[in-house]
């Protein structure tokens, strides 16, 4: 294992995306499972580690041990059950590490965890794919798990929760808990979990987990919930996972598609108009005329920029969304077609494309407005500041509540005098706000005007946060949910868990006591 | 206004591995529509006009058809796929003389014959030049830039050392290197058109040829063996605390 006891100030090891800047004591770079026990073991307080592509803190140290588990990143074996095929990853494969694995077919280099699995994957003319697409995809599958990462295919797909089949933990004593569903069910609200002395009686909290809407806020309860559940995301509070199964769907052709509005709110009933419709995508993202705006000026300096040809001058909002490329498709195009009547728009507003090159181009295009945003801010600034670009919000609502939160993000936005570009998860109830800020003044405004929102998200029936996860940054978000009694009942599981406050202190919640 | 444009379909070369042999791995890379011949795609489209035509043709397995279809999503009016068994195999002498064989038959009317300026997995640029030589046409390869003039068409050609414009007579084989650097998008109406068109399919028979002129039968080169070439730049350091020294030691290896 190596220890490095020398963490300068601007060790990569003590930042995240959020780009809050912690300290370490020490970095432990675990080499197999028995230096993370011997770690667990020894060290009062770990902060585990993986990519560090979090976005609210999660892997920000403040103070101890960071384990990073980046040596833990191997593609174990292929397996398959009742429900299918999966694949046993180490917690520091990347999303993208495993969608490679994927599409080269590689299955036959790996061990078949059950008789034939890997012949019979590599023998599957259509093959597969990880239907989670959290977006950022160096994001390590540990983490995703950690986070239960979800992101704009959570709309057919569910998140990663719905993905996992069995999870390997290193619990806070050492033990190693290794379980599949079905292997440890609750009883109602109590859960029983072996550790090294004996079985720990785990008394998880009352409140009601919103699984209405998409959430990652607090920890995930239900009655006579699995076990695996507990640690998918908990936010690593209760172990190190060493090992996971995810599973695999099978891989259909799709074609990508944008479609053109002419006004903002046009885009927002028709993506409703969709959703009633027999119409069922793999997901649907929004852009404002905002959004489109910024690219189109990011396009005049570098018309490189995105790949795509000239977004139409008539363009005000845009949908993207995929298809099945299967018997369905002239169907859907056709309801499609007659949607976009009520809207003077059709289907020659529109792009289209099929080949993998040109569906990443589309992807391209979605994750590059979050790019512009930094652009146009730096542009407007020049170098005060620098720190601080954007303030992105993470908040769902049901989707028959969506019209009122977009109200309500656009009269307290204004109400502060902030500037904002809408894009996103709009078929979860989870668009992407992106609070635009030029200096600390717009950043004092918007963490108040964010805390407005949070509370109308909640008021609404919705999360605080939908996929990015509370970390260190959002703790007050936990108890803006669940009151102070849900904080006392989480904290009373970690309690039960770890009782030496070990894994990654500071995460989810904060407990005085 | 017909103008035809001959396409290949590659294996998308940016997702292709090398294994320690050397030996391409193609499991799991898509086929694609080649990128240069995109960029002729784009050419014909560019100097199609009200009343034009823009005809496409590759020689390939059935599955290239796909290939067509892009083309068509891009707007072409029609396409050609060449396919037969014996077609397999074939050099640029054998592709050549297919390409020749089908233009004279189905499209000797166009204005123009365009092609990429090479294909990504092959890149011997020589199917251009050997169908113009077959058809009795001029060539202009490497052309950047082609528009109308004067009832004709004007070129830009790019030699990498010297750059020149040409008047191009119609009825000409040109091969294109350049293209928009953002890629066309069909819309949606467009894919669904595109989607109830036909590619009509033509074999050895509907080309008129012999089976010894097609395929590897009609080759005259043979892949033998393929090596991976590594080549490694050998540095040598040389102690720069006495300058003359070192400039005669630098002298000595020029």
């Amino acid at each position: 294992m190596i220890r490095l006891t020398d963490v300068p100030e601007d060790s990569p090891y003590t930042i995240d995306e959020c780009k809050i800047r912690g300290f370490a004591d020490s970095v432990l770079i675990p080499e197999n499972e028995a230096d993370v026990i011997e770690a667990v073991r020894s060290e009062p307080e770990i902060t585990i580690s993986g990519m560090r592509t979090g976005m609210c803190g999660g892997s920000v140290p403040y103070g101890g041990t960071v384990l990073s588990m980046e040596k833990f990143n191997r593609i174990l074996g292929v397996g398959k059950d009742a429900r299918g095929f999966y694949v046993r990853v180490q917690p520091f494969v990347t999303v993208r590490q495993l969608n490679d694995f994927i599409r080269r077919k590689e299955y036959r280099s790996l061990p078949s965890l059950t008789e034939n699995a890997a012949e019979e994957m590599a023998a599957d003319p259509n093959g597969f794919f990880y239907p989670v697409d959290p977006t950022e995809l160096n994001g390590s599958l540990g983490g995703n798990i950690a986070d239960n990462a979800s992101g704009p295919r959570t709309f057919k797909y569910g998140p990663t929760r719905d993905w996992v089949r069995h999870v390997r933990v290193v619990l806070s004593d050492g033990y190693v808990l290794d379980i599949k569903r079905g292997d440890i069910r609750a009883k109602g609200r109590v859960l029983e979990i072996p550790f090294s002395d004996g079985i720990r009686t785990v008394e998880l909290p009352a409140y009601e987990f919103n699984r209405r809407v998409k959430n990652v806020t607090g920890l995930f309860v239900e009655d006579d919930m699995d076990a695996v559940d507990l640690f998918i995301g908990s936010e690593g509070i209760f172990g190190v996972i060493t090992e996971a199964d995810l599973y695999l769907a099978p891989a259909h052709p799709l074609i990508s598609n944008i479609v053109f509005l002419r006004r903002d709110r046009d885009a927002y009933s028709l993506s409703k108009d969709i959703r009633d419709s027999d119409v069922v995508p793999e997901f649907l993202e929004f852009f404002d005329s905002g959004s489109l705006d910024l690219i189109r000026a990011s396009r005049k300096d570098d018309p490189r920029f995105t790949g795509m040809p000239d977004i139409p001058d008539y363009a005000k909002s845009a949908l993207f969304f995929d298809l099945p490329m299967d018997g369905s498709l002239e169907k859907n195009y056709l309801a499609l077609s007659v949607l976009l009547k009520r809207y003077g728009a059709s289907l020659s507003d529109s792009w289209c494309g099929h080949e993998l090159r040109d569906r990443e181009r589309f992807f391209a295009f979605r994750h590059s407005v979050p790019q512009t945003i930094f652009e146009y801010v730096a542009r407007l600034k020049g170098s005060s500041a620098p720190q601080i670009n954007k303030m992105g919000t993470d908040m769902s609502v049901p989707l028959e509540r969506l019209d009122e939160m977009m109200d309500s993000y656009d009269s307290v936005l204004k109400s502060y005098g902030l500037e904002y570009v809408v894009f996103g998860h709009i078929g979860n109830g989870h668009p992407h706000v992106e609070i635009i800020l030029k200096d600390m003044d717009d950043f004092r405004k918007a963490k108040e005007a964010y805390s407005e929102l949070a509370a109308r998200a909640i008021e609404l029936g919705g999360s605080p946060s939908a996929e990015h996860g509370i970390g260190k940054m959002k703790v007050s978000y936990t108890e803006m949910m669940y009151g102070p009694e849900g904080v006392a009942q989480i904290w009373n599981v970690k309690r039960t868990m770890d009782p030496e406050d070990i894994f990654n202190p500071g995460n989810m919640f904060v407990m005085d006591d | 206004m017909r103008f035809l444009v001959a396409v290949k379909q590659v294996p998308d070369t940016t997702l292709i591995d090398v294994d320690e042999n050397g030996n391409m791995k193609r499991e799991g890379v898509p086929s694609i529509l080649d990128p240069y011949s995109e960029h002729a795609m784009e050419a014909a489209l560019g100097l199609r006009r009200e009343g034009d035509t823009v005809t496409v043709v590759t020689m390939g397995p059935p599955q290239a058809e796909s290939a067509l279809r892009r083309c068509l999503e891009l707007g072409a009016d029609e396409a050609y796929l060449l396919s037969d068994r014996a077609f397999a195999g074939a050099d640029v002498h054998a592709t050549a003389r297919t390409l020749s064989a089908f233009i004279e038959k189905f499209a000797c009317d166009c204005s123009l014959f365009l092609f990429g300026k090479q294909a990504a997995d092959g890149d011997t640029a020589q199917v251009p030049a050997e169908t113009a030589q077959m058809l009795g046409r001029q060539q202009f390869c490497y052309c950047t830039r082609i528009e109308h003039r004067d009832g004709g068409f004007a070129a830009v050609q790019d030699y990498g050392d010297e750059i020149r414009t040409c008047i191009v007579p119609e009825g000409s084989v040109v091969s294109v290197a350049e293209g928009n650097m953002n890629r066309g998008l069909p819309s949606i109406e467009r894919f669904m058109k595109v989607s109830a068109m036909e590619v009509k399919t033509l074999d050895r028979i509907a080309l008129g040829l012999g089976n010894f002129s097609v395929g590897m039968n009609g080759s005259r080169t043979r892949i033998v063996k393929s090596v991976n070439v590594r080549s490694e730049r050998v540095g040598k350091v040389t102690d720069g605390s006495d300058p003359a020294k070192a400039a005669e030691y630098i002298r000595g290896l020029l």
